[in-house]
């Protein structure tokens, strides 16, 4: 038992994103720096003015679903289904044994939810004057869709909804799931995050605030020029400690501890103090000094405030030891996957843990002096680590930072 | 989900209507095609409410028409309805012959 009740740890992990379509391929091309994002294949690309994203390749959704059922699915949730289904896997647990379905959350973090689906249905409303509408468009639309499908593929029958809070979605969804098992409301929990937003709408609508790089993603450098949208999930299964270690379960890390802050303050703008206090509140929630921290998968978009910012609110929550913890910004590699984001960082921030790699800051190019950390530039580092921050800041003010320790 | 036919009004044709109809009835509820008459009912048929407002959509995108929802002139409620409730909005269609 900590302080607030009961640990829990991860059990199992998968993904989708733009480096791979799981956890293992994902978590490999992050520790090589290979750089995921490319020009655009899947959707059409006259209109756009940037021409670059970190889309998930390769995929065909017949693979992996029957005919009968795809017609259900958008995008984002085929993505958490997919995750989903390799996280379980990778726990070795059925939740239709006994009464496991019951005691288990399905808590699952998405910014905008059946993007293509909506936009499908606009463009033949709007564009082509098609009065019908297709009759599955509700069900394929609705934020919580992907929660949904997850909890009807595993028959989880606890607490279950979808998180949206833009880009901290992922982590705030998995924050509420770690408190559930912590607190003995749930046993398990499938929890993670995501998001499938790299339509032509969406694009048009991130490129109108300009905040978009049109060459890559560089985060903390000098010559940084902006976010590159991602797409893709990470799910993983929480368990209780106690149950795991009964089971004989593997372990891949302890989620320690969370804390949520909101800058009540502007749309955009990151607050620094309020950033640094989400940081400061997740460490002491995990029994945490900021020594014992080698690593933080930083939000880290590229855009000249967030970096600087962050930067700023690392040295305010770590103080002296600010320059001793490694601070990387995966994004550089899969991109910014919105709703998705955390939760695929939670798969750089577990390799980390168990691999003792830190994976890099990819296109990094000059040093900028308002961003002054260690950043693990374009060469993933050696390092063990025993605990891990994760950062997220979402439009609007919006912070969510975890913390994992070590198996 | 199907294409849309170029010239709606050729498949006017009862006959044609009907095997085009009772085609996505079958497939959009995956049963057996040959279990399907005029006098069935969708519900006979086992078809969930669900996959019946898939049908009616597929129905209406493939022919260009909108079935009405709450319309005492139409009775959708069985295969042969649907046919003939097909026919009947095509007839009215601006231009039809």
């Amino acid at each position: 038992m900590t302080r607030l009740g009961r640990r829990v740890v991860i059990t199992g992990m998968g993904a989708i994103s733009a480096l791979g379509h799981t956890a293992r391929e994902t978590w490999t091309a992050m520790r090589e720096g290979r750089v995921g994002i490319a020009p655009i294949g899947n959707i059409p690309t006259e209109r756009l003015l940037v021409g670059i994203a970190a889309e998930v390749r390769g995929y065909d959704p017949a693979a992996h679903f029957d005919a009968r059922r795809l017609p259900l699915l958008d995008r984002v949730s085929q993505f958490a289904l997919h995750a989903a289904r390799e996280a379980v896997a990778h726990s070795g647990l059925d939740f239709r044994a006994g009464d496991l379905g019951e005691r288990t959350a399905c808590i699952i973090g998405t910014g905008v939810g059946g993007e293509n689906s909506h936009n499908e249905q606009a463009r033949r409303f709007y564009g082509e004057n098609n009065p019908r509408v297709h009759p599955l468009s509700i069900l394929r639309v609705m934020a919580n869709a992907p929660a949904c499908h997850v909890g009807i593929e595993f028959g989880l029958k606890g607490p279950a909804f979808t998180v949206a809070s833009a880009c901290a979605s992922a982590n705030h969804a998995m924050s509420q799931a770690f408190e559930m098992v912590r607190s003995g409301r749930a046993d398990l929990a499938v929890t993670g995050g995501a998001e499938a937003c790299v339509t032509v709408p969406t694009m048009k609508a991130w490129e109108a605030m300009r905040v978009m790089a049109d060459d890559t993603c560089r985060p903390f450098c000098r010559q940084r020029r902006g976010m590159v949208l991602g797409e893709g999930a990470g799910m993983f299964v929480f368990e209780e400690f106690a149950r795991a270690r009964r089971r004989g379960a593997t372990i891949l890390a302890e989620f320690a501890g969370s804390g949520a802050t909101a800058d009540a303050a502007d749309m955009v703008f990151p607050s620094e103090t309020t950033v640094a206090r989400a940081m400061s509140q997740a460490l002491a929630d995990a029994g945490l000094n900021p020594s014992d921290v080698g690593y933080i998968n930083a939000h880290g978009t590229a855009t000249a405030a967030n970096d600087a910012i962050e930067t700023r609110a690392i040295h305010r929550a770590f103080g002296p030891y600010a320059d001793q913890v490694a601070v990387s910004s995966t994004k550089s590699m899969h991109g910014h996957a919105l709703g998705a984001a955390g939760a695929v960082e939670l798969v750089a921030a577990i390799g980390a843990l168990r691999e003792r790699v830190i994976p890099p800051t990819m296109n990094f190019l000059d040093s900028d002096p308002e961003c002054d950390l260690d950043y693990v530039p374009n060469v993933a580092r050696e390092k063990a680590v025993r605990a891990v921050l994760s950062n997220s800041f979402a439009f609007g003010g919006l912070n969510c930072v975890v913390a994992l320790k070590g198996a | 989900m199907a294409a849309r036919l170029e010239n709606p009004l050729s498949a006017t044709d009862e006959s044609t209507l009907q095997d085009v109809i009772f085609g996505i009835i079958a497939k959009e509820a995956n049963i057996d095609r040959s279990r399907i008459s005029v006098d069935s009912t969708l519900k006979d048929l086992g078809v969930s409410s669900l996959d019946a407002a898939v049908i009616i959509f597929e129905i209406g995108d493939r022919f260009d028409v909108t079935m009405p929802d709450h319309d005492a002139n139409f009775d959708i409620g069985t295969a042969g309805g649907l046919v003939a409730a097909v026919a009947k909005l095509l007839a009215e269609k601006p231009g039809a012959t």
